[in-house]
């Protein structure tokens, strides 16, 4: 990856150079007014409503300074609910990756059926993440659902259990069904950086007799290294904001247990009515998650030149 | 050249403007929460004929699930996009009235219109003294019992809580049955507590304060535990939504349910072979039930009001207005509605309707969701055994003290 600034000042640009460099900013244009209007315009409404009186009903009054992010800051349940989504983040996003990588290096091997599992594995990211929370949901409800139908047959004894009924265990489930939803995605990414390998550095690792775990770990894995870090940033954002899974197994309950700071955000929007607060538990959301990922684009710019 | 392509351009622009004003003199849209499958197809139906009796109006129906009705009305008004005419729930009348989102009805309502309705039913859409709405559904919530599984407990009819723990206990000992359906996951986990606080003579709140920490809201908080204690309910309430607790008894599975009376055509559709009475809740010091109301409002940035007027009179039409009624299973609020034999021979809304004399409303006060959520979670909290009754109770009197101490 480049780095540093150009040799050239724009005082020195020739003709020929400033023709193209306008044509560039000609070209860039459309898409820079479209970012404009898609991402600033709704995060310069959002700074207006968190510094505004905000009716139950969305109608915006005076201008109140902090106040919204005062009264979130007083808000007893919010340090259980940001500890809860840092579990939920790590736990998801170390989870796709301790699978989703094994997963792409067999899948990297030429293998007899390789292709139906390349299906298998990636079909998934097909369906929309809703579509497989109410499929779980079903699943996991009741005595007459699927994962108690099995363990009925399999012998379990008390094939009833109420796996959303409790705290940790419908939490336990919806990390585990939130690592299978982001599983093929990440095997994707993972499987254009295994293609990128040159396979003559393979070959060579190979003859210098390094065995398969020295090729893993001095060969394979620092030259995934970037694509290690773009599945950790896709997956830091898109994870710390998924809603659907958690709203529609357990809709944050029992009693805010299951709580993330999304499901949080949308019932202090339209459960309460607090819309002030919302607003600036968005505002700081959305700087929390740019610090996130600032930090870790660095790191991948370090690791480029390690 | 140039002079031809501009003056078709202009004309272009011109008649674009016109082309899509011209097509609809008014251009009406309507929300409504979803009651069943019937709400948006009857509304539908009733703005087609509307429509064939008002040439160039068009009338735009959306039926949103109650769930997120909220979110969408919230969206439509902070985004400038009210709809002319909403249904919705008449807890929301005073916070849209206190932005001015409201039609006042006075000077559009005659006194021969407003003689239609049953008076009482006008009363929760009154606002300072101002009409802001047209009551829109009505109903009380009662008990419905599986007649079939009481009998064959050997059940004695829930008529007392005492009698209700007891049948509860003798069905839920019949194999793969629960006594008692208690709802503690999603929506109206606390109305189905507000039905036992109000039968023990407590408050939800009292003098400003919260009730939830009275004897009579513990001694109310202990039935339902003892109920969960003696495996009287279905396992793990807080694994079960209403809607599920509902899915088991048209089943067969469970013996007792609160519920309101939109259950009945479900019942009568989806589960026919299934016998059932409908009954008023268990009695402890006094009979008491909820009743709900919905309101139809005229929203006051409508560009088309008076179309938008004679639309809503004409959806309370005699002939909509039974259908309407009845295929929701809702109560009536017009008067010849209630007049009508159907809501005194039929006992399954009868029994319902007994319950409007002495039905209680919810509090309308400032951070009433909040105040639910609170009792929600003290609930969630209790029916997984983390709390005592006297612990939960306590704790969320005092954090609704709290909420109703806030400016």
């Amino acid at each position: 990856m480049q780095r540093g600034k150009s040799t050239k000042s724009s005082l020195g640009l020739d003709g020929e150079a400033l023709q193209n460099r306008h044509t560039l900013l000609l070209l860039i244009a459309p898409s820079a007014i479209v970012t404009a209007v898609i991402a600033l315009i709704p995060v310069l409404l959002l700074v207006r409503m968190s510094v505004s009186q905000i009716s139950r009903f969305g109608k915006i009054g005076d201008y109140i300074g902090l106040a919204n992010f005062i009264r979130l800051a007083e808000d007893p349940a919010l340090p259980d609910i940001a500890l809860r989504t840092g579990l939920w983040t790590v736990s998801v996003v170390a989870g796709t990756i301790l699978i989703a990588l094994p997963t792409a290096l067999i899948l990297n091997r030429p293998f007899f059926g390789r292709g139906l599992a390349q299906f298998l594995i990636l079909a998934p990211w097909a369906i929309s993440v809703t579509s497989m929370a109410v499929v779980w949901r079903r699943a996991l409800g009741d005595e007459a659902g699927l994962v108690n139908r099995l363990a009925s047959t399999i012998g379990f004894s008390d094939p009833s259990i109420t796996w959303l009924g409790s705290t940790s265990l419908s939490f336990s489930f919806e990390i585990l069904i939130a690592i299978l939803v982001s599983v093929p995605f990440s095997t994707v990414i993972f499987l254009a950086g295994l293609s990128s390998i040159p396979t003559d550095l393979d070959d060579a690792a190979r003859l210098a007799g390094a065995g398969a775990i020295g090729k893993l770990k001095y060969l394979t894995l620092p030259l995934l290294r970037p694509f290690i870090w773009v599945v950790l940033i896709f997956n830091v954002a898109y994870v710390t904001n998924s809603f659907p899974i958690i709203w529609i197994l357990t809709q944050g309950g029992p009693a805010h247990r299951t709580d993330i700071l999304i499901t949080y955000l949308y019932k202090l929007a339209f459960t309460f009515g607090r819309l002030g607060e919302a607003a600036a538990l968005s505002l700081v959301m959305l700087c929390g998650l740019g610090v996130v990922t600032v930090l870790m684009l660095r790191m991948i710019e370090r690791s480029d030149y390690a | 050249m140039m002079r031809l392509v501009r003056t078709l351009f202009t004309l272009a622009l011109i008649s674009f403007p016109l082309g899509i004003s011209g097509a609809w003199a008014a251009d009406i849209r309507f929300t409504a929460g979803e009651y069943s499958g019937f709400t948006r197809p009857f509304l539908e139906r009733a703005a087609r004929d509307f429509e064939a009796l008002h040439p160039g109006t068009r009338i735009q129906i959306e039926v949103i699930p109650w769930d997120s009705y909220l979110q969408k009305l919230t969206t439509d008004i902070s985004g400038g996009d009210q709809p002319d005419l909403a249904i919705v729930p008449t807890m929301w009348v005073s916070d849209l009235a206190s932005d001015r989102l409201l039609e006042p009805l006075d000077a559009l309502a005659t006194p021969e219109f407003k003689s239609k309705f049953i008076p009482a039913f006008l009363v929760p859409a009154t606002v300072d003294g101002h009409l802001l709405g047209l009551p829109a559904a009505a109903s009380a919530r009662a008990m419905v019992v599986n007649t079939d599984l009481l009998s064959r407990a050997g059940a004695p009819e829930p008529k007392t809580w005492e009698s209700l723990k007891e049948a509860a206990r003798l069905v839920a000992a019949l194999p793969d049955t629960y006594g008692f359906g208690l709802p503690g996951k999603e929506v109206e986990v606390d109305t189905y507590f507000y039905y036992a606080l109000w039968a023990f003579g407590g408050e939800i709140l009292k003098d400003g304060r919260s009730g939830l920490a009275a004897p009579e809201a513990i001694r109310a908080a202990t039935a339902y535990m003892s109920l969960i204690n003696d495996k009287a309910t279905e396992p793990a309430p807080t694994a079960h939504s209403r809607e599920d607790v509902f899915k088991l008894f048209k089943e067969g599975r469970i013996g007792i349910i609160f519920t309101y009376p939109m259950l009945i055509p479900q019942l009568k559709e989806e589960a026919p072979k299934l016998h059932y009475a409908v009954m008023p809740f268990p009695v402890e010091t006094k009979p008491v039930t909820l009743g709900v109301t919905d309101v139809l409002t005229l929203s006051s940035s409508s560009k088309n009001k008076q179309v938008a007027w004679e639309f809503a009179q004409f959806l309370y039409g005699d002939k909509y207005r039974a259908e309407f009624d009845r295929a929701e299973g809702l109560l009536p609020v017009t008067v010849s509605e209630a007049a009508s034999s159907y809501y005194k021979d039929n006992p399954d809304i009868a029994a319902f309707a007994a319950g409007l004399a002495y039905a209680r409303f919810f509090p309308t006060v400032k951070g009433w969701p909040e105040i639910s959520d609170i009792t929600v979670r003290a609930l969630q909290t209790m029916y997984l055994g983390q709390r005592t009754p006297t612990e939960a109770m306590t704790d969320a009197a005092r954090q609704i003290d709290e909420v109703l101490a806030r400016p």
